[in-house]
């Protein structure tokens, strides 16, 4: 298939499956008990107001309806917010109307896509050594050793883990690196380590897999037989062919990554989608909840498609479907 | 070994039908690990049952006088800021977490089984809507649903195991269809279907019993993963309701607190991430004692990075 067949053909597949998400999403808080009014602080006030003047109380739910097409049959209003989210033209929150919902995006989702990306990276350039090393020692203490670690590493979340580094760079060993809050290089680093974690231990076992099979190729054989240097067959004989179906765990990999940011995000009180999301869901802010799921889906679904386009180029056997 | 059938035909039972879980016992019992890791989840089990009894206080009793109180002999895991006991909580969060994870887990297992059955029996357009809609369900990460589902059912017992369970039904599918692809055309089901055998009856007497193992050891990899989504529903604040206790409150609660108070995160997240390893051990033993032959696809699997997480959300 055609590069370009193959593109418009996966573009439109995630404008489909977003478009379904966000409609189901919509007609779930649409059918939700309570709503923005009653779910936060305004509520209080309104309904007071609710109490004393029923008249004011009709007009200003009425003129908020209206802003926010509230008042229209539910199937236009879903119809709306897909169109809205699809064309980029996300409006602002119930929370915040005087801060169009573009200009909060631009502030948060650099900070999440900087930790989900750091993660990632930080995964593969230590996993891949990792599992090479233990594909290499096999069925030694060191390999056992990394193996199970790397289960450990997997089973714990990254929730848990950075709750941990909380209490051992601020209780135990204060002072290395900040705990707490945004904005320097070095708050970065706890958060990007307790994401990281598990997806080293996922790129380790991944390598350790496909370095133990290649290691068994008749090519490796024919390189040592020739009396190519060991280094050389380990490093440009084998790893490079196991790496190219890395990527193919680097997709899935950067999709848990990303639900991973949103949990330690709210850790660590970073200012990131996490924080949009949360209070956007807790207050049954629709335009913000919409619209964020809608930027992490379309950015988990893009590097899905990146990934496999990368396959492609790296293996020219593999065929575009 | 795995797919040794119990039945010869309809009534007769080969006498030693239970020879493959002896077999298979006995494969798991060399897994050192996996043996330890079911004696935990067995204590976890059982506390889980009895905690509400045995807990010292009621999860939502407050004692404010002795807020924040560290470990000591009459609060063996010490206080939160409200004077909850922690040793109490972490009894009560058992309790909702089996009934959550386990419900959910069995929700997405037979939603997934029945669905996985039909449309690999079935074929044509209802597989094929089905197939999609597993895709549809792969492209995204099922945690938005989840929340979703939370905002609009609400943050009692219930309907967070709803909002877990029901996205988690296409890892299931996709496994069964795939199985039942490979026997459809057996010799199996062609002498059922011979004898003139219903299609539910070839699913339920003939294919399910085959799948079976696949699906115990999927429900083992499934289960430390709806514990994990369910306290990540917790941390970004729409898990269980406070004062109703769940792992992922107290671990929260820790987040926002454990510089002042350390104590809040030992016990509960040293617990949770205990239970959380005990499951993956078990389903790494089950695995290798149930299906012996698909060993190798197991190792592709975790090649793969699939393995032990099952899915990655």
């Amino acid at each position: 298939m055609g590069l370009v067949k193959f593109l418009s053909k996966r573009l439109v597949a995630i404008a489909i499956t977003i478009s379904a998400v966000l409609a189901v999403g919509y007609v779930l808080i649409y059918i939700s008990p309570g709503t923005f009014y009653s779910s936060t602080n305004m509520g209080q006030g309104l309904s007071q107001l609710q109490v004393s003047d029923p008249t004011l109380y009709n007009q200003y739910i009425n003129s908020l309806n209206s802003r926010y097409g509230l008042n229209h049959p539910l199937i236009v209003q879903v119809v709306d917010y897909v169109w809205h989210s699809l064309s980029f033209n996300f409006g602002t929150s119930f929370e915040n109307p005087s801060v169009p919902i573009i200009h909060q995006l631009a502030s948060a989702l650099p900070i999440s896509a900087l930790l989900a990306g750091g993660a990632v990276t930080l995964a593969v350039v230590l996993g891949v050594p990792l599992g090479v090393l233990a594909a290499l020692k096999r069925n030694t203490l060191v390999d056992s050793a990394l193996t199970t670690v790397s289960m450990v590493g997997q089973a714990v979340p990254s929730y848990v883990l950075a709750v941990l580094l909380v209490l051992l760079f601020g209780v135990w060993f204060p002072g290395i690196f900040p705990v707490n809050g945004w904005g320097t290089i070095g708050e970065a680093v706890l958060p990007i380590v307790a994401l990281a974690a598990g997806n080293v231990a996922i790129v380790t076992r991944y390598t350790r897999g496909s370095m133990v099979e290649a290691l068994r190729q008749d090519y490796v054989r024919t390189a040592e037989a020739k009396g190519v240097a060991r280094r050389r067959v380990v490093l440009r004989h084998a790893l490079r062919n196991s790496l190219v179906a890395l990527v193919t765990v680097v997709g899935p990999t950067f999709a848990f990554t990303v639900i991973s940011t949103l949990w330690v995000e709210q850790i660590f009180s970073i200012p990131g989608m996490g924080s949009l999301l949360s209070q956007a869901f807790q207050d049954k802010d629709v335009p913000m909840s919409i619209t964020s799921v809608y930027i992490l889906s379309l950015l988990v679904m893009g590097m899905n498609l990146v990934v496999d386009m990368l396959y492609r180029f790296l293996d020219p056997r593999v065929k575009l479907e | 070994m795995a797919v040794v059938s119990a039945t010869v035909g309809p009534g007769v039972r080969v006498p030693r039908r239970h020879a493959q879980w002896w077999l298979a016992w006995r494969r798991y019992k060399r897994n050192k690990l996996a043996v330890a890791g079911a004696a935990c989840v067995a204590v976890y089990l059982v506390l889980g049952l009895i905690g509400p009894w045995v807990a010292p206080q009621n999860y939502a009793q407050a004692n404010f006088l002795y807020a924040n109180h560290p470990p000591s002999l009459r609060f063996p895991f010490g206080t939160d800021g409200l004077g909850h006991d922690m040793l109490s909580q972490v009894l009560w969060s058992m309790r909702n977490a089996i009934e959550i994870t386990f419900g959910a887990s069995l929700l997405s297992f037979a939603i997934g089984v029945t669905l996985g059955l039909w449309g690999g029996l079935r074929g044509g357009v209802a597989d094929m809507v089905i197939m999609r809609l597993v895709d549809f369900m792969f492209a995204i990460p099922q945690f938005f649903l989840s929340l979703f589902l939370v905002v609009a059912m609400g943050r009692t017992v219930w309907p967070i195991l709803l909002a877990i369970g029901i996205p988690g039904w296409a890892q299931y599918a996709r496994l069964v269809r795939g199985l039942v692809l490979g026997m459809r055309n057996g010799e199996m089901v062609e002498a059922a279907r011979a004898f003139g055998a219903s299609r539910a009856h070839i699913a339920r007497r003939y294919l399910l019993p085959n799948v079976s193992n696949s699906m115990l050891v999927q429900i083992a990899f499934g289960i430390p993963v709806d514990l994990t989504v369910m306290a990540g529903l917790s941390v970004v604040g729409l898990g269980l309701r406070p004062p109703l206790p769940s792992f992922g409150n107290m671990i929260a609660q820790a987040g926002a607190n454990v510089l002042g108070y350390p104590w809040l995160m030992y016990f509960p997240a040293a617990i949770f991430a205990v239970i959380l390893l005990s499951f993956l051990f078990v389903a790494d033993g089950l695995q290798e004692a149930l299906n012996p032959r698909a060993e190798d696809g197991g190792r592709r699997a975790r090649r793969f990075g699939f393995g032990a997480r099952g899915r990655l959300f």
